[in-house]
């Protein structure tokens, strides 16, 4: 499944390119988004639960970030599984100045959906992700006009040291060299309670990070959004 | 002891039906998710786009499925069911619409959701987006072949076909008279009160499919789906629940639906339904009787018909999944009880950017009696004769049965009648009517300012086609017995009659048997219901099996008796010596005996342990036998078997507002030995109400842009009570069939066949100015009297 | 059903036994009878009220159930084709006169015929055979020609007079 598209982001290209690897920013970027935990460099595990009215899942997935030509070029590649499906995707992110102060990001992804959720037709699965691509944009735009602060990682998992500048971070710095087993966690007042993918989110949304554009939206979006869905 | 055929026995399906215990398709399956269907607003059109973006917000989606989600077979075109040498230009439907649409309601999109709610909410986000196309709609259009349905079909010709007899168009330059006539009918349907229906079970663990449809063939939508799905057939179940009615369009398999929703279900690990609502079932399912005819025929002074050449042009929609045999049946039942000198007939079937045609009771027959008895009725007003004189003169005799027509019939076999009594069943008909006293009736009637006309018609019908059907006996230990054949139920009583058949064959009680139709897991050879054959085929069938299961019984109980098989009979379940119902042993007793056990199960399975007794130096099972008391057999006729009818009525005319109302109604049939007389007359009601509402009230009315402007009950005029004839007034005839066992014919269409040419008769009578088309509304009565202003 | 509805509480009496259900307002009666009911001997043959396939009495009177919503029907006594026999299993005049006459054929359309044969001859207890035509002249049978459905009216009278006669 092949997903193009694009989105004019109001910031420069450096700002927007520090914010796509920032987890700190990403935990509350994708929808449903409890927590991410460094695995390696530039690699998180993720958990999200998504859901439809009463109807919620809770999935796995893992994202790698692979910066090709900073700021300008990076691979995303993303994998999910949950009960009724799995997700594998990679994506080409392309940033460039518009020549007004603002970014051009264009995302070329292409997914493959395997399980259940593979038998939900095509149209309906690119539609979502579209939707969700281009709700993510729209958010993160939203954001870098904005300029929320980002959440705080949590305490390190038992057992496992973080290493470095595990503190604050902002959408100006430089991406935290995430040591393995560092957590983040959404932050409370962020937490939507789980609403319905597909559904555009309330302005001044819980997107107060970036997202890591169609990536993240297809691997940890579609997973949750049709396992909720497709529930009897 | 009496016997139940021929007995008008009360039906054993009533008590459930009549507790609101039926079981039909939307009745199951409340588990199951909904499928729902984007079908093409457009007659003819490019499809561009379609955008389903509008759906994701419907609670409860589940999927939206287009044709690129089609893998494998499912991608390809339905099946054409029935190739014929002539259909050089055969096209089928792909399941969802493959880039183009050629009828409005052909399927686009299916979607499934939690329910059928949910699911049209979210059909009806979906946009697609088409680029319209001329549509070719109507006969004249799809000849002139200005525009065309399909792109790769020249002239939207889908088949041409000659059949004939001698060499007619030399007969007929030769003739003393020559009369040419051109004919028109117009589309109807068979619109059952229950719609098209289907839900399937996907069993992920074993790996099979179970299938419920409202078919009228289980082992063609099995053999399809298996097919379509490449499942192996042992691992598809077709189950037929009851269902309301076919009446012919619930032959066509497997529709779009039907290897869709089993396709979803397998792939979505849950059951999914389909229900058709009533819109649905106008635009996607299936109309028939569409022609045009032109005749010319040539006969004698007397009336004889020595050469008739029929060239008619055959509407069958957007698709040809039936295949040609619509119009291969109105060339040949045309003929009906006659023997022209010689026949040819020549037909194009055509495209149109419509409703597919599939066969609907009468199957072409409808056509043809028109055609046939609108010609007798212009030679007799040609030479001035009685109309029913000429027919006689052109009656084949029951002497030159059987007759054979120098044609091939819709089986694919020499169409020959193997017997009949035609002139008998004039003289019947006649009498019945009043025939002969009717011109002084009309007379006074005249004279009165009323307009009365009397019309007859005449038909033959091949029953009973192949290729074969077959029978399942069993009598199970309890003395109970249980019956299966393949083919499927509809409303016809084959659970009474097929069981009446066993009840006489066995010497059971009636209420001892049970029959089971249309389910592949109890009988999983099997063609279907259809063209009057379910008696004929099926009951034969079972005949045979039940006479197998009592030979095996006799003997069985012979050696458990010590007496010879030829000694005994079996009477009301009881296996005794001729007349002696003190030595009887029960049936269930014999088939306990049948079966040698080594644990019994109850007190009455001790008598067939080991222990129990036997010869102890044979084997307990002997070679070639087998456990239990079964029979199966098939039945497989070397050719259909003709039954035949007349109808007359007597219609007034209103001299203002053109109205037609039916004075009298008669029907004289023939189809053979009757096994439930009560049956028989209700299948004739059945059809003489759908023959008249076909000739005055029930048409499918397009526009030019192909829009069906009638497509619910609203519009399109079903009879109610009041529009069909009060009285029908019913004469029998039987010649039996010598083509099976049973002597009989088929009896299910027969009412429906010479509808509307009865009706045309009678009206032309009334009024004295030719009727050439039906259906015949008063509004074109009245029109029709304007054009012939001036004819007295 | 439907998630994102709002859902009403209908409270229905059918066939004697109190229901009550949560249904959206768009539910026909029809579907609430059948799906959410589990009565599935009322059919569905149009849904546009034409054929009376899905006729059912409601407080006393025939009501085509495809033309009502559910929400509408609250507080109603409703009977449908299941409740047409008597408490002890015998069928009632009418269901007995349709087997004496084989007045079905498929059955689909015949709960409708039933309900408002039954309501009919509440009204008009000896009708004559005009009087019987009317009474189903809005009812669609595709499979009888209705010739015995006349006939099972009149036997449904008849069968009504005998067992009142009968009656001490």
């Amino acid at each position: 499944m092949k997903i193009t598209g694009g989105a004019t982001l109001h910031a420069p290209v450096g700002t927007v390119w520090t914010a796509l690897n920032d987890p700190a920013i990403l935990v509350r970027a994708i929808p449903g988004c409890e927590r991410l935990t460094a695995t390696a460099p530039d690699t998180y595990q993720l958990t999200v639960t998504a859901g439809v009215g009463t109807i919620t899942g809770t999935y796995t997935g893992e994202i790698a970030l692979t910066p090709q030509q900073p700021p300008s070029a990076f691979l995303l590649t993303a994998t999910g599984s949950g009960g009724p499906g799995t997700v594998s995707t990679s994506v080409q992110v392309r940033l460039a100045d518009d020549g007004n102060g603002a970014t051009q990001l264009t995302y070329d992804a292409d997914a493959t959906v395997g399980g259940v959720i593979a038998g939900v037709g095509q149209r309906m699965l690119t539609s979502v992700a579209r939707r969700q691509a281009t709700q993510f944009f729209t958010a993160i735009d939203e954001l870098l006009l904005t300029r929320a602060a980002p959440a705080q990682p949590a305490a390190p998992p038992e057992g496992v040291r973080p290493g470095g500048a595990a503190g604050v971070s902002s959408p100006t710095a430089a991406a935290p060299p995430g040591a393995s087993g560092t957590t983040w966690e959404r932050p409370t007042a962020d937490r939507q309670p789980a609403g319905r993918l597909g559904a555009r989110p309330p302005t001044g949304s819980f997107l107060t990070g970036v997202a890591a554009g169609a990536a993240i939206a297809l691997a940890g979006v579609i997973v949750g959004g049709l396992i909720a869905r497709r529930k009897r | 002891m009496t016997s139940f055929f021929g007995a008008s026995v009360q039906r054993v399906e009533d008590d459930r039906l009549l507790r609101g215990l039926g079981a039909y398709l939307d009745d199951l399956g409340d588990d199951a998710l909904a499928a729902a269907f984007v079908r093409s607003p457009h007659a003819h059109a490019r499809i561009t786009d379609i955008d389903v973006s509008g759906a994701l917000d419907v609670d409860g989606l589940v999927a939206i499925y287009t044709f690129e989600d089609l893998p494998g077979r499912l991608a390809e075109p339905l099946p054409l069911l029935i190739p014929h040498p002539s259909l050089t230009h055969g096209r089928t439907p792909y399941p969802l619409a493959a880039g183009e649409v050629n009828h409005v309601g052909e399927p686009v999109v299916m979607v499934v959701a939690r329910d059928r709610y949910l699911a049209e909410d979210a059909a009806g986000q979906i946009e697609v987006s088409y680029q319209p196309l001329p549509a070719v709609v109507g006969l004249a259009a799809a000849r002139a072949a200005q525009h065309l349905v399909h792109d790769d079909v020249p002239g939207n010709l889908a088949g041409n076909a000659v059949q004939e007899n001698g060499d007619a168009r030399a007969a007929i330059s030769a003739a003393p008279h020559v009369l040419e006539l051109d004919f028109e009918i117009e589309r109807s349907a068979s619109t059952p009160l229950e719609g098209r229906g289907v839900l399937a079970r996907w069993d992920g663990q074993a790996q099979r499919m179970r299938i419920w449809t409202s078919t009228q063939t289980s082992t063609g939508v099995r053999a399809a789906v298996a097919a379509k799905l490449g499942l192996a057939l042992a691992d598809v179940d077709v189950i037929t629940p009851d269902v309301g009615g076919g009446f012919g369009v619930k032959i066509v398999h497997p529709w779009p639906e039907e290897v869709l929703v089993p396709w979803a279900a397998r792939l979505l690990g849950q059951p999914v339904k389909f229900t058709e609502d009533r819109r649905e079932h106008f635009i996607a399912s299936a109309h028939e009787r569409a022609q045009q005819h032109h005749v010319r025929v040539g006969f004698d002074d007397g009336g004889r018909i020595l050469g008739l050449d029929v060239r008619f042009w055959h509407d069958n929609g957007a698709y040809i999944p039936y295949g040609l045999i619509v119009p291969i049946v109105t060339s040949t039942q045309l003929l009906g009880p006659y023997k022209p000198g010689a026949y040819r007939v020549e037909f194009d079937s055509l495209y149109t950017n419509t409703v597919i045609v599939t066969p609907y009771r009468g199957a072409g027959r409808p056509q043809g009696a028109f055609v046939m008895e609108r010609t007798m009725d212009a030679i007799a007003a040609a030479l001035r004769l009685d109309r029913a004189v000429v027919r006689e003169r052109n009656f084949i005799q029951p002497g030159e049965m059987p007759y054979d027509q120098g044609l091939i019939f819709q089986d694919g076999r020499p169409l020959i009648y193997d017997s009949g009594d035609y002139p008998a069943l004039l003289a019947k008909l006649k009498e019945l009517i009043g025939w002969d006293q009717f011109a002084a009736y009309q007379q006074a009637a005249r004279a009165q300012g009323r307009r009365v006309g009397i019309g007859l018609g005449c038909y033959v019908e091949g029953t009973g086609v192949g290729p074969y059907e077959g029978g399942h006996v069993v009598v199970e230990t309890s003395g109970k017995v249980k019956v299966a054949t393949g083919l499927t139920t509809q409303g016809q009583g084959h659970q009474t009659v097929f069981a009446q058949l066993v009840a006489d064959e066995l010497g059971v009680p009636l209420a001892d048997v049970q029959i089971v139709t249309g389910d592949t897991r109890r009988f999983g050879y099997a063609v279907g219901t259809f063209a009057s054959r379910a008696a004929v085929m099926s009951g034969s069938a079972i005949a045979l099996a039940a006479r197998k299961a009592r030979a095996k019984a006799l003997r069985v109980a012979a050696e458990a008796m010590e007496v010879s098989a030829d000694d005994l009979e079996i009477v009301d379940g009881i296996v005794q010596v001729k007349g002696d119902p003190a030595s009887g042993i029960a049936l269930g007793t014999v088939a306990v005996l049948s079966n040698p056990l080594r644990y019994a199960f109850d007190d009455a399975a001790q008598a067939a342990t080991q222990f129990a007794g036997g010869d102890a130096s044979r084997p307990p099972v002997a070679e070639g036998e087998e456990p239990g008391i079964e029979g199966r057999a098939f039945f497989s006729p070397a050719r259909s078997t003709f039954a035949s009818g007349m109808h007359a009525a007597i219609v007034e005319t209103d001299p203002d507002t053109a109205e037609v109302t039916i004075l009298r109604y008669c029907v004289v049939h023939d189809c053979g030995r009757l096994i439930n007389p009560r049956i028989v007359e209700g299948q004739i009601h059945g059809g003489v109400a759908q023959g008249v509402a076909g000739a005055l009230y029930e048409r499918m009315a397009y526009d030019d842009a192909g829009q069906l402007q009638n497509a619910s009950f609203m519009d399109f005029l079903m009879p109610y009570v009041s529009e069909v004839p009060a009285r029908i007034e019913i004469g029998h005839q039987q010649t039996p069939s010598p083509l099976n066992p049973l002597g009989i014919k088929g009896a299910g269409e027969a009412g429906v066949i010479p509808g509307a040419a009865v009706l045309a008769a009678a009206i032309e009578d009334a009024e004295g100015f030719p009727v050439t088309s039906m259906p015949m509304s008063p509004s074109d009565l009245f029109e029709l009297r304007r054009t012939h202003k001036d004819t007295p | 059903m439907s998630g994102g509805e709002e859902l009403h509480e209908v409270r229905l009496t059918v066939n004697g036994a109190a229901y009550q259900v949560r249904v959206p307002a768009r539910r026909l009666l029809s579907d609430c009878i059948r799906h959410d009911l589990g009565l599935t001997g009322t059919h569905v043959g149009c849904e546009h009220g034409v054929c009376g396939a899905c006729t059912i009495l409601l407080d006393g009177d025939p009501v085509r159930s495809c033309l009502m919503l559910a929400v509408s029907a609250d507080g109603a006594q409703i009977t449908t084709v299941e409740g047409l026999a008597e408490p002890d299993g015998t069928l009632s005049p009418v269901q007995q006169a349709f087997a004496d006459c084989h007045g079905l054929q498929c059955g689909f359309c015949t709960p409708g015929f039933l309900t408002t044969i039954t309501a009919g001859l509440r009204a008009t207890p000896d009708p004559g055979e005009q009087q019987a035509r009317e009474m189903v002249g809005g009812n669609l049978c595709r499979c009888t020609g209705y010739h015995n459905i006349v006939a099972s009216v009149l036997r449904a009278a008849q069968i009504q007079r005998e067992r009142a006669a009968r009656r001490p």
